[in-house]
Parts: C-alpha cells; structure tokens; sequence
C-alpha cells in the first residue's frame, strides 16, 4: 500500500497521458476521416441496372413481379418501351391486357449441362447473343455474381481473402475460367472469408468466389453456385422484358434537360447506356481536327450536330459559339489545350445530380437499363465509422497501441535482428558504452579543471561550444570519418557510443567539477589538521563528495545519450538499433508501430536513468536511505 | 595513555615548560572595509595536561586563536610554538586531534570508518586501525554504531564520533572549537561530563573554545579570559576546583564562586 501511495505521482500521470491520448486521436483523425467520407474516389460504386422478371409464364400474364424497382419504372421490350398500358406498384407491374409468353420473353435458348454445375450457350446460337442473356431455372430467374479477391495471387500465395455482406458467406472458388474445389475456409469474420487454396493460383491469374446464384466463366460457360437438378430446364434469354428507369423530365419537344434518378454518376459514358425510345444514345465525344493552340478559334467535327463542350462546360450556340456545319467557330478563342469536345447524343452535365443534357429535344421517353455511380462512402455513412475505418491513425487510440504490443514484439522472432526487444538491448547496449565513456572523460576532465584551475578558463568555453554543434550535423562528420578508418558503421557500435560519449561527457564534467568543489570547508580543514597528501584529499574526500553530483549528470547524460544514439543509428543505417527502426516504421507509415517505438524509446530512457541510479546506490550506499 | 592523572595538581604552574606558547601574536585580515585586527598581542602558556578555555563574546579571536595553533591559518606577526616546534612543523608532525563546532563527519563513512579515517591517512596498519577506532568508539559510548552512517546519528553522539576521530591517532593536545555549541544543555552536560573522563583518562593537552562561562568553569583548570575589537587576552583565571568534578561540583559554593569571577572578568571587558 504505501508502496502503490508513492508511485501515484507517476501512476496519475500515466493515466493523464493515456486519457489524452482519445481526444488527441479524435482532433487528428477526425479531419481525415472527413475528407474520406467526401472523397467519391474512396466510394463503393455500384449499378443500376434494368431488372428481369422473377419467374416466366407458360399462359398469358397480366401481373409480372420484378426483383427490383427503379424509382421511375418503364417497361422495355427488344430494346423499346413496350405498347402496353400499365401501372407499377412496388415492384410488381399490373397490364391493362394480358401479354402472351412471347410478349415478355424470346429467344428461350435451353443450356447444356457440362457437369459439375457448369453450362454452355450451344455453340450454333453463340453469334446472335450481343447481350449476356437473363438466366432462368424452371422459369425463375437466377441472379449473377462474383466478387474478387482482395489479394492479388503472385503465384505462391495461397491464402485469401473476400469481402462479403455479413449476412452472406461466400461460395464456389473460380480461378480464371476453372473452378476450383480444393481448398479450406480458414477464418469466416462479419464481413469477411479467408480461404486457403491446396494450389496456389498462378501469377497474374483472377480469383473469384460465386456470390450470388451464379457466375459467367466466358461468354459462353456458365457455372452455377449449386448445380440445378438434372431433370430442371436451364434457360438463357437474350431478349426478355425488363423494368429500365425512365428519365425525369419533360418530354414535351422542347426540354433538354433530364435526370437520373441518382446522383455521384461515374464520369465515364462506357458506364452508361442511355436510350431514346428504341434508340440507344451514343455517349462517346468527338474531338476537333484542329489542335487546341490558343489561337484558333474554328473547328471542325466529324458530324454537324451536337452539343459544345469546353473543359467540361456546356456552351451554349450563338453566345458562346456559332455553327456553320460541322464548324465551330467560338466567340472567345480557347485556351491552348482546353479541352473542347462535340457530343452527339448526349452530355453528362452534372454528375453529382445525375443531370443529363441531350443534344436534341426528345419526343419519346429517356431511358436507361445500366449506369453505375458511386453509392457511399467505402467507410461509411458517418465521420465516426469513417475515423474507425482509417487505414492509419496519426494518433491512436491508446488501447489500440497497448492491444498492437503483443503483435509487435513478436512480428521478428527473436532469432531476426529487427526484433524489437533486440533492437532494444543493442540500442541500450551502445547508450550504457556511451555512459561508461563520457562518464570517463567527463570525470577526467573535471579532476583536470579542479587541479589546474587556468586549464579551466582556457578549456571550458570549448567544450561547452562542442554542446552547440548540432548532432545531426556531428553524427554525418562522425561517420565519414568511422567510414574512412575503414569501419563498417553500418554494424558498428561504435557511432552510437562515441556519439553518445560525446553528449554525456559535458554533463557529467560540469557536474563532477562542482562536486569536486562542493566539499564542506570543515572537512578541508579537517584534512589539513591532518597534514594529508593532495592524493588523500582527492581520493578521501573530493571524490566521495563528488559522486552525487556525478550521478547527478550521468542522469542527465543518459537521457540525453539515448537520443544521441539513436540519432547515430539512424544516420548510419545501422539496422540493429532502435533508432533505425523507428525511422523504417515512420517511412512505413506503420502509425501505431511508430507510437510503440516512441513509448519503448522513452519507456528505456526512464529505465537507463534507473539504472544510472541502481548503480548510485550500490556505489554510494549512504546516499540511498537519506530521502 | 597508561597513566591516571587522577591526583592532578590543582595548579597548572608547576609545569615549566609550556606545551603551547604564542608569544606576541597579531592576526589582522584584510578585508573589503580595511583591515580587521583579529587577535592583538596575545600572550599564552598552555602547559601539558591543562584543561585551557578560551572564551569570551562573538569577535574576540578565540576560534582565530585555535585555528593559528592549529596552523590552518597563520599569524601576521608573533610566534607559536608548540611542542617546541613550530606550528607548521608540529601540523606536519601531527600533534593535535581538532574538534570542530560542527562534527564534520564524512557521509559517505560509516562511524568506525571515519574513525579510522586519520589513521589511514598516517598510514597505521589495518589490523590496528581497526583496533584503536573501537576501543576510541567503545570510549566514547558508541560500540554498538561502528556500521552505522552519520546521519543516523544524533547531534551528539555524532560530536562523540568527532572527539573519537580526533583521539584516534592519540595525539598529544586536543584543539576543540565550540565543539558543544549546537547541544542542547542536557547532552551538552552529559558531554562535559564525558569529555573530562576521556581527558582524565588519557591525560591530553586541551584547548577548548567556548562562550558559555559554565562549561569553561566545570572543565578547564584554567579559563582564558578574551575581549573583542581587538581580540585581546585579558585575563587568566585558574580554576581551582578540584578533580574528578561532577554533578556535585556544579552546584558547590566554590563553583559558582568562580563561574562569578569569570563572569565579573568578561563584564570587565565590555
């Protein structure tokens, strides 16, 4: 108990410093959680895209029911809106008249069973399938798809990992176009399936796991998550009848201007296809034949209509430029290298909104049956699941450093010489050599001073000027000069110890030449009265009286040596010490390994001077028990 | 060592030839303000085996006195001689045990090593280093602290280790500074009491400083009398009471007698 009472100077602090460590570790990562929220680059993306129906019909149907529902529904057929009349509900659609079988689905084309739940397009029908077709097991509809790996196979790697919602788990493995059957689920976490595969796959090759029901293999194989009955009719359909999301804006002949129905579009037109009744838009631009140069103001096109951008901008005819053909001539001269740009069709002018402009007014529906945008932030929906999401924290919290000390220890096994613990016992190794030297010379120094009182005057200012050259500029001079002696400072203790050395000597040659003076007059005094030699007197009574104020410095010393050393040790690259480590992590960006290497690095500091003290006390015994 | 001067005679001038004899000394400082006069003229006997105090008020040389006897300071004029030597020489020749005001023990020595510390200094043998220092320590009353450090130590039994140092290496005249000074007055008596058995005992020339006219009375066999700007002597008193003195002594008519005629000589020289 009283034990634990005079440490709680010490315990309190701790305790300050890890409770500042949360707000600290907010303040700093906030702001970069911040700016990856609003980052779209760091967005999921996902896709619209237009649905099929659920099951076919063999009889006419009036009610079909879709999977999904767009937010503006319009029912496509072969590629147009379809004749009929029809309300949406959710995601059932209501006909006014029944559609007969053929009406909602063509081209029924039967798959053939390779085994092991892969099919094949027949080879004879391969040629009229311009779109992957909706596949459809006993009239119901199945949905595709697969997700990556998150590692990239190199050809040794065996262990893998995929991403998966938490209440999904993956399923059947496909490398490149193969299915693979061999391997073992490791770990299955919330979101995440580790497997680890019997072969690694090969350099360069894809690794798939099906997620959904199933998943192409090429244009033509199919392999199914689990294989259909035998006796179950496997169909594709190219052509079926879809729910596409029609466009919000007026078709009235005249507007331009219509929506998406969401936002954060992705930029490029190859994500996108747009229609105009059965027309399918074309979302490509065309450049000028004429180079941009800052000059030129007339450009030519390849085709006479179009929309004009500049660098983005829609320009608007007669205010900004006029046509005569598939001439442009603008009214202000673009910048060289501006970006200038003919849009046939159509122009995404405001991703954000989803806001598309068309080159011509339409006269039919706008429609589209795919376009992907970015759905939400990959970290996310608020700033404080974004700040746990960080990659790195530039201040962790401090649980997290406590809880990351077990792995960090042990990511060398102690055999490996970037062990921590061992580059802990090199780096107080070269301190303590450090100590033992600059405690040498400093003592030395002071005996020098105290005897000879004139060799102080001439000598002090120099060393108290050697204090003032910096060390990251000693330690370089240091090396060439190691280096040129044909010292290999790369593994050399000796940087570290005479750097070290150098900083501790002044401390502990200021404080010694104190002590050496300390000495109480009576006690001078004393010696006189016994006539003692100048040797006694040093030795019985300057030196004893010194050795708190050497231990004193050496304190001091030691502290400040650790610092030198490890700025030795980095500057010489010398791979076994403390200090070369914690500039590898800092370049690694590896945060909370940094922050464990700080606290190591000052967590030996207090335990060196500790240790200066041990020795005090076993030196000088009488000083021990007087506080 | 060997002889009991338990008959000791009363008066000190039966001895002829002085142990300690300053003969005309001057001690003047100079200082920032001119020069301090610190002992005018002083003339003093000290025959071997006298109990001599100095005393007398704050400024009247009396340490200064001591200090110049001792050699750790000398005098601007005058001659010292003693042991027939001079001053310096009888330093050299280590003469005198000294007694601080303060113990000035070392720290970092525990209490038979600091003991021991002159006799290692004068080079005695190990074996009876140890020897002397214990049966000094015994003396002294401290056989049972030889391991122990000074500061845990009381005030006085750390002046005993003192006294015990400055007998080690049994020299011929004790030179004490206030050396009670700091006491309160029951160990202060206590110490008196103890310091005239060890000088009984061992039959030492002492000079003793102190400014308290009981002390001086209770164990000097003769009180030297000094007066301030100039430190002069001006007066000595023998005490003629006889030995071994003790509680007794200090409540004896002829006691207070001569602690009055001290008292009336140091009134004389305000």
């Amino acid at each position: 108990m009283q034990k634990v009472r005079a440490q709680w100077p010490l315990l309190a602090t701790l305790m300050i410093l890890f409770g500042l460590g949360y707000p600290l570790a907010l303040l700093f990562g906030l702001p970069l959680a911040r700016r990856d929220m609003q980052d779209l680059r760091k967005w999921t993306r996902a896709s619209f895209s237009a649905a099929s129906p659920d099951t076919l019909a063999d009889e006419p149907v009036q009610g079909l029911s879709f999977g999904a529902t767009p937010e503006r529904g319009i029912l496509i057929f072969d590629g147009a809106p379809v004749e009929v009349d029809y309300n949406i509900e959710g995601n059932e659609v209501r006909l006014e008249q029944p559609l007969s079988p053929s009406d909602i689905a063509r081209d029924t084309i039967n798959l053939i069973a390779l085994g092991d739940g892969i099919y094949s397009i027949p080879d004879n029908l391969n040629q009229d399938i311009s779109l992957q077709p909706t596949i459809y097991i006993d009239g119901s509809l199945v949905h595709p798809g697969s997700v990556e790996t998150n590692e990239v196979p190199d050809g040794q790697r065996t262990t893998f990992t995929f991403d998966h919602p938490d209440t999904s788990t993956i399923g059947r493995l496909v490398v490149d176009d193969q299915v693979v059957d061999d391997y073992d689920i490791i770990t299955v976490s919330e979101a995440q399936t580790e497997v680890m595969l019997a072969e690694p796959p090969a350099f360069g090759s894809s690794l798939q796991a099906i997620q959904d029901d199933y998943m192409w293999l090429n244009e033509t194989q199919l392999v199914f998550n689990t294989s259909p009955a035998e006796t179950a009719s496997v169909q594709a359909i190219p052509s079926v009848m879809r729910l596409a999301e029609q466009l919000q804006g007026e078709v009235d002949g005249s507007n331009q201007v219509f929506n998406l129905a969401r936002g954060n579009v992705l930029e490029q037109a190859s994500t996108r296809r747009l229609f105009v009744g059965s027309r399918q838009l074309d979302g490509d631009d065309e450049r000028p034949d004429e180079r941009v140069d800052g000059e030129t103001s007339a450009f030519t096109f390849a085709s006479d209509t179009g929309l004009i951008s500049l660098d983005g901008v829609l320009l608007t005819a007669l205010t900004d430029f006029t046509r005569d053909g598939n001439v442009i001539t603008l009214l202000t001269t673009p910048a060289r290298n501006a970006r200038l740009r003919q849009h046939p069709d159509y122009l995404l002018t405001n991703p954000s909104t989803g806001q598309i402009t068309l080159a011509q007014p339409p006269t039919e529906p706008v429609w589209t049956n795919e376009y992907s945008y970015y759905a939400e932030p990959s970290c996310g929906n608020t700033v404080l699941t974004c700040f746990f999401a960080l990659p790195q924290h530039p201040v962790p919290f401090p649980h997290w450093i406590i809880r990351r000390a077990p792995g960090f220890v042990q990511k060398f096994p102690v055999s490996d010489e970037r062990n921590v613990l061992r580059a802990v016992l090199y780096t107080s190794t070269g301190t303590l050599v450090s100590l033992a030297l600059g405690g040498l010379l400093g003592t030395l120094l002071a005996v020098v001073f105290v005897l000879v009182r004139p060799l102080e005057q001439a000598v002090l200012p120099w060393v108290i000027a050697s204090q003032t050259v910096p060390i990251i500029a000693l330690v370089p001079v240091l090396l060439l000069v190691l280096g040129n002696l044909g010292i290999t400072i790369q593994t050399s203790l000796l940087p570290t110890a005479l750097i070290g050395a150098y900083i501790t000597f002044f401390p502990v040659t200021v404080g010694t030449v104190k002590g050496l003076r300390s000495v109480d007059p009576l006690a001078l005094d004393l010696m006189t009265s016994y006539a003692a030699s100048p040797v006694d007197v040093f030795l019985k009574l300057r030196f004893p009286a010194a050795v708190p104020f050497f231990f004193t410095s050496l304190k001091l010393g030691a502290a400040a040596a650790l610092v030198g050393a490890l700025v030795a040790e980095t500057e010489s690259n010398n791979a076994r010490g403390l200090g070369f480590q914690i500039l590898g992590q800092v370049q690694s960006g590896n945060v909370a390994d940094v922050w464990l290497l700080l606290l190591t690095s000052g967590l030996l500091g207090i335990i060196l001077v500790n240790l200066v003290g041990l020795i005090e006390r076993l030196v000088a015994p009488w000083l021990g028990a007087r506080s | 060592m060997t002889t009991q001067p338990q008959s000791k005679p009363a008066t000190p001038s039966s001895y002829t030839v002085p142990i300690i004899h300053a003969d005309g000394i001057n001690m003047i400082y100079d200082g920032r303000g001119g020069q301090t006069v610190a002992l005018q003229d002083a003339n003093l006997e000290i025959h071997e085996g006298e109990f001599v105090s100095l005393i007398g008020p704050s400024g009247c040389g009396k340490t200064t006195l001591l200090r110049l006897i001792a050699n750790l300071i000398q005098p601007t004029s005058g001659t010292l001689t003693v042991t027939g030597k001079s001053a310096r020489e009888a330093r050299l020749a280590r003469e005198y045990g000294y007694v601080f005001q303060a113990p000035a023990l070392y720290d970092w020595r525990s209490v038979i090593k600091n003991v021991m510390l002159p006799l290692e200094i004068m080079g005695y043998k190990r074996g009876e280093r140890r020897e002397r220092a214990a049966k000094l320590l015994e003396m002294v009353g401290l056989e049972d602290f030889h391991k122990t450090y000074p500061w845990q130590l009381s005030g006085g039994m750390q002046q005993r280790v003192s006294i015990a140092r400055a007998l080690a290496f049994d020299p011929r005249i004790l030179l004490m500074d206030e050396p009670f000074g700091a006491l309160d007055e029951i160990t202060r008596e206590a110490m008196q009491a103890e310091l005239l058995n060890i000088w009984q005992a061992t039959g030492k020339t002492v000079v003793f400083v102190t400014h308290s006219i009981p002390e001086a009375v209770f164990l000097s066999s003769k009180v030297v009398v000094m007066s301030p700007r100039p430190g002069k002597i001006e007066e000595l008193i023998d005490i003629d009471l006889p030995y071994p003195r003790d509680v007794d002594t200090r409540e004896s008519e002829a006691f207070f007698h001569m602690a009055t005629k001290v008292r009336e000589a140091l009134r004389g020289v305000h």
